[in-house]
């Protein structure tokens, strides 16, 4: 009853956090509004979630909870990564704006055709 | 024939103070416009690069060679380079190969000529270092079709089309096979020339460990899963 008790009551703290998340990214926060409901659910008819497990091979109900859990885990660090790397790809980018707006133009020998100063930026 | 003072050499440097000062000296002596990009170094490569002539771009902190490499690439077209060479900062290369590399581009009409140690010379290379070498080789050879003998070197000349066709994203060391997915890519024509490396106690010190080549596998290959 305890162990119960303090699942529905993390359960329900996602639920509010999807609830608030959404108007920022609805797909996230459908995602953990429908993993916090089933979770709810399961807490609660445990019985429902070993039947649910037998139904696609799995023995017990709390395997069949890990096993998506292990996936969708996974699934957020790849999310993860990719946002990371395409921040990773804006830092450079702007990095490289700064870096070419302060350049200082190497010495010219005496054969320099013309000369062109200012960056336009890349 | 492109003049040399159209000919841009880019140097990606990364706390490389003790040697940019002789290096750049070397390659501006040769009449090339030399612009040194110095990777966040906190060391004195900037004012050492500065002070030797070159043109110098600084990176506000350290991004990796690939990204800096792009940086000079952007700089000298900018500024209207009609070729340009890549060339390490830790002084392996020989300035006299910049000249033939510059010089394939035009007999072969070519848009991108890059230095081979292994059709030219790298005496003192470790024995452990050259398998690593090949191996990166034959592994670029089967990801992109191209039938080069040496990925991995610093070397390379393009010409102005051939540099708008690059657009590293690898910033850090994996950018040497993306140079040649993105040549490949590009379909313009590319030759290798003989090139010599010359393996200094320095140069070795700061080259890529076998750590680095795991490490740049695995890059490879997430970008591969991912893109």
């Amino acid at each position: 009853m305890i162990a119960q008790l303090i699942l529905s009551i993390l359960l329900a703290g996602i639920l509010i956090y999807a609830w608030s998340e959404y108007a920022r990214s609805p797909a996230v926060a459908v995602l953990a509004l429908f993993v916090a409901t089933a979770g709810l659910y399961f807490v609660w008819v445990p019985e429902h979630s070993t039947a649910l497990a037998e139904l696609v091979g799995i023995g017990r109900g709390v395997d069949l909870i890990l096993y998506v859990w292990v996936c969708l885990s996974l699934i957020v660090v790849l999310n993860l990564h990719l946002k990371l790397r395409t921040q990773m790809e804006l830092i450079t980018a702007l990095a490289r704006k700064i870096a070419l707006a302060d350049a200082q133009a190497p010495d010219r020998g005496r054969e320099y055709p013309g000369s062109r100063s200012g960056m336009s930026g890349g | 024939m492109v003049s040399r003072a159209q000919m841009y050499v880019v140097i990606p440097a990364y706390n490389e103070g003790p040697v940019i000062s002789r290096v750049v000296s070397e390659v501006k002596r040769a009449g090339y416009a030399v612009v040194v990009v110095d990777d966040g170094s906190s060391d004195a490569t900037a004012e050492e690069a500065r002070a030797a002539g070159a043109g110098v771009i600084t990176h506000p902190f350290n991004l990796g060679q690939g990204a800096a490499l792009q940086t000079g690439i952007d700089y000298a077209v900018v500024q209207g380079a009609e070729v340009i060479v890549t060339f390490d900062a830790d002084g392996q290369h020989r300035v006299s190969d910049i000249a033939r590399l510059a010089e394939a581009l035009v007999q072969e009409r070519a848009d991108f000529a890059l230095g081979s140690r292994f059709l030219g010379q790298a005496p003192n290379l470790p024995p452990l270092r050259r398998l690593l070498l090949h191996a990166a080789t034959a592994f670029t050879r089967l990801t992109t079709g191209l039938q080069v003998t040496d990925t991995h070197n610093g070397l390379r000349a393009m010409t102005r089309r051939g540099a708008a066709a690059i657009r590293l994203r690898q910033n850090r060391m994996a950018h040497a096979s993306e140079w040649l997915s993105q040549i490949a890519a590009s379909g313009l024509r590319y030759v290798e020339r003989p090139v010599t490396i010359e393996y200094t106690a320095y140069s070795l010190a700061k080259g890529q460990s076998l750590g680095d080549a795991v490490l740049i596998l695995l890059d490879l290959f997430a970008r591969r899963l991912y893109r």
